[in-house]
């Protein structure tokens, strides 16, 4: 039965090399040399300079240890981050940063999910919009400067396209600026998908149903308090995220019909996104996954109180 | 009496350095438990637990594990072919180009100098380093075997070629990319390609760094230390081919559900399943091994360390493919079960079996015996505790953060928001850090009781001399 | 430092009566593996089983 490859040390090692590289050339090997491992989507664009110094930050200090870039196509997930990732949206990506730990959340769909002011002080200092998040503060990237030529460097071996006023806006530019350019451009190249529940927004009622009920102000309060506030401010005056008691809806003067608040609400607002003839300019996070329909409802009642109390 | 002698200097240098890396990660790994749950202990730029975590796992993997793998192995080798190393001196600069090489890692990885390869973090200055470090290794290994003085090869000499081998191939092809700089470089490979490289060499390192040499290490220190023969010959060899045939298909089952094609992730779930199969022949076979004389749990410290650590070992390798499954992977991918399962394999494991080869080897080279048995036992009491504290936790939190992640309200919306989730890792994260530190008091008591052996044999020595 | 080594002998490694035993329970679960692997990845290739994650995702979702 032994045989005598065991006592044949050379021909033991190159018998070996080859039942290791058996799998190899199957699963990983051969797959290399075919397109399939290599798609691009149609509208993915190459990062620009000042998005790659900031994805060598991202890598320098390891956010990928607790981010993933990656939505896995399950329901769940979907509803959470957003639309799944596609193989041909990560053709730029050398290496990959998909990560394998979710210690915070998934990043695969963070770009234009919020808007940069949210990115800069969330940067320098994570608890003051979840207190209870356990992410190290960035603040000190402010203090560093970008080196345009190590960039342009880095854009060369990458053999990425660039112009020289891109280089050169990248002076005085910080590795915080340069960290939320990347951030902002992760995942862009798929569409924002819907939320998931369609039916209830097929549903949904022109007029608020829970308009002035006092129950629904004080729900609407505290639901304001928790996903709200952080960005419009603890009297809706306005922060991050532009007032909601005055009268100015999308840089526009006069208000909105109830149903297009609900419309905002569960699904946020992207660029060119348009309400009443009015553009957005995007930034806000859809909440329709997180938040009922009587919940939403009752978060504009909350609203509109407060605006009759200013009057 | 020989005309010649053992290089047992080089084995011992490598011995305790390897324990200096040892402690060195498992306090970097106490104080990164510590940050997960208190954001203070995070100080940047270089204390950030981004750059922090790399260090714990390149320092434990490379430092400890390497380590010891060059030390034992150069003991082991030297034994089983009869005669000494082919090249003693060669073997003594790889010593020192070790601690050298792991000293500029360590530094580098704090420095912010990362690849964002998990396992294969570091940059391609000392990735030539750690290529040069290998060849030495390997040239003297495979020098040896060949100019052995001992006809058959034993089954820890096939591991030992195996391992030699696959890690070559493995680093080299992952690490190639093109340099930016002395201390920047980007893969040659891009998106889902570069996922698919990265996973079957992070998979297969484990295999081949955590796996493949622990086994050359068991089959050689059980027989040696318990005096009872391996029971079957013809399943190690069955347990030996099937295993480094099938290990190099599995990557991608840390892949499951990305956009890699469906085909890649269903072969490699297939090929993770078989993997119990080989897994547990190593597994029976030490068991059947000491079964032929039970009482040797009682009589002799050593092998408890060898049947828990093959117990972990076949732990890990049916909790493993588990998690390769679809509906596992569901629910507990990029949760905390993760780091549950691969420190039930590295602190139940590997240091289980590394301990005992290194309670076996040094009193052999000093000619002595072990300083305190007592203090080995309180030693491996220890550190189960401390292992089965955190894997536990870590599955508990698991399972309930992949819960909370899909759960959903009656109208269809999601329960919880991810701080929500975060939140409630927040206690078993502290029960973590205990386990932590309880398994690093073990490790001191090792250290300890690893000293005193070898003072207590150089003044035998002198005191014969 | 040169002192006295004992050789390792090979043959003391080995049990002589049991050395091309295969316990029956391994064999099963090895050859049940191989069995379960060849269904599983018919089941589960496109090409083959006409499964695909995208599909049982939007499965999930129209349900």
């Amino acid at each position: 039965m032994a045989g005598n490859i065991y006592s044949k040390p050379v021909l033991f090692t190159i018998v070996s090399a080859i039942v290791i590289l058996i799998g190899t050339a199957v699963t990983m090997f051969i797959p290399m040399l075919t397109p399939q491992m290599h798609p691009r989507l149609e509208n993915l664009k190459p990062f620009t300079p000042l998005q790659l110094a900031g994805r060598d930050i991202y890598q320098r200090e390891g956010c990928n240890n607790c981010h993933t870039q990656t939505v896995r196509p399950l329901k769940t997930e979907v509803m959470r981050y957003g639309e799944y990732s596609k193989a041909g949206e990560f053709y730029y990506d050398r290496p990959f940063l998909w990560g394998s730990k979710r210690t915070g959340p998934d990043l695969a769909r963070i770009g234009g999910k919020y808007p940069d002011a949210w990115h800069y002080r969330h940067f320098e200092d994570p608890r003051s919009l979840f207190p209870q998040s356990n992410m190290p503060s960035y603040g000190w990237l402010k203090e560093r400067l970008i080196d345009p030529e190590e960039v342009r460097r880095h854009m060369d071996v990458l053999n990425l396209p660039y112009t020289e006023e891109e280089i050169e806006n990248l002076r005085g530019k910080t590795e915080m600026d340069a960290l939320i350019a990347y951030i902002q451009s992760i995942g862009t190249a798929v569409k924002r998908r819907p939320v998931v529940k369609k039916a209830v927004v097929r549903e949904v009622e022109l007029k608020n149903p829970l308009a002035g009920d006092p129950r629904a102000i004080a729900r609407g309060r505290d639901i304001f308090m928790e996903h709200c506030a952080m960005c419009h401010g603890d009297d809706a005056k306005g922060d991050i995220g532009p007032s909601l008691v005055d009268d100015v809806f999308f840089y526009v003067e006069g208000d909105l019909p109830d149903d297009d608040y609900f419309e905002v609400i569960n699904n946020g607002t992207f660029e060119g996104m348009v309400e009443e003839g009015r553009t957005a300019k995007g930034g806000m996070p859809p909440f329709g996954e997180e938040l009922g329909k009587d919940e939403i409802w009752s978060v504009i009642s909350y609203i509109r109180s407060l605006k009759e109390e200013g009057r | 009496m020989n005309d010649y002698s053992y290089d047992n200097q080089t084995v011992k240098g490598f011995i305790l350095s390897s324990l200096f890396w040892g402690v060195v990660g498992i306090l970097i790994g106490i104080w990164i438990s510590i940050q997960m749950w208190n954001p203070s202990w995070n100080i940047p730029p270089y204390f950030t637990f981004g750059r922090l975590r790399v260090v714990h796992t390149n320092g434990l993997a490379f430092g400890l594990g390497l380590g010891a793998i060059f030390g034992i192995f150069y003991y082991i080798t030297m034994r089983l072919t009869k005669r000494p190393l082919l090249f003693p001196r060669l073997a003594r600069f790889h010593l020192y180009l070790f601690n050298v090489a792991i000293a500029l890692a360590a530094l580098s990885l704090l420095a912010g100098m990362n690849q964002s390869l998990e396992y294969a973090e570091l940059e391609w200055p000392l990735d030539i380093g750690v290529v040069i470090l290998w060849v030495i290794f390997a040239i003297n290994i495979l020098g040896t075997i060949i100019k052995r003085r001992e006809e058959q090869m034993y089954i820890s000499l096939w591991f030992i070629i195996a391992s030699v081998v696959a890690v070559a191939v493995l680093y080299i092809v992952n690490n190639l990319s093109v340099p930016a700089g002395l201390f920047k470089s980007y893969s040659i490979y891009a998106g889902i390609n570069s996922a698919n490289v990265q996973w079957w060499y992070g998979h297969n390192a484990v295999g081949f760094v955590f796996t493949t040499p622990i086994l050359a290490m068991f089959y050689y220190f059980l027989p040696k230390s318990t005096g009872l023969p391996l029971y079957s010959h013809r399943l190690s060899i069955i347990a030996f081919w099937s295993l480094v045939f099938a290990y190099l298909w599995t990557g991608a089952h840390h892949l499951v559900y990305t956009p890699l094609p469906d085909w890649i992730q269903t072969l490699a779930i297939v090929f993770s399943m078989f993997l119990i199969a080989p897994s547990w022949g190593s597994v029976v076979n030490g068991y059947y091994t000491v079964a032929a004389d039970w009482s040797k749990m009682r009589t002799n410290y050593l092998t408890k360390f060898f049947i828990f650590g093959i117990t972990f070992y076949g732990l890990q390798t049916v909790q493993g493919p588990t998690q390769a499954l679809r509906v596992v992977s569901q629910l507990i991918h990029y949760t905390d079960w993760v780091p549950g399962h691969v420190h039930m394999g590295t602190m139940g494991w590997v240091t289980m079996i590394v301990a005992a080869s290194m309670y076996y080897i040094i009193p052999k080279i000093y000619n002595t015996e072990i300083y305190s048995v007592r203090v080995a036992n309180t030693h491996f009491y220890l550190v189960l505790i401390g292992q089965l504290i955190y894997s536990v936790t870590m599955w508990i939190t698991g399972i309930q953060q992949g819960a909370l992640w899909k759960a959903v309200n009656p109208d269809g919306t999601l329960k919880y928001t991810f701080v929500e989730t975060l939140v409630r890792n927040y206690p078993f994260w502290k029960l973590r850090t205990i386990g932590g530190i309880i398994f690093a008091i073990g490790m001191v008591f090792f250290i300890y009781n690893i000293l005193m052996t070898i003072r207590k044999g150089k003044s035998l020595s002198a005191s014969v001399a | 430092m040169r002192m006295v080594e004992d050789f390792d002998d090979i043959e003391a490694f080995e049990a002589k009566e049991t050395r091309d035993r295969l316990p029956i329970g391994w064999l099963i679960l090895f050859w049940g593996l191989i069995i379960w692997g060849v269904i599983y990845f018919f089941l589960y290739t496109p090409q083959f089983g006409g499964w695909s994650q995208e599909k049982a995702y939007q499965e999930s979702v129209n349900k």
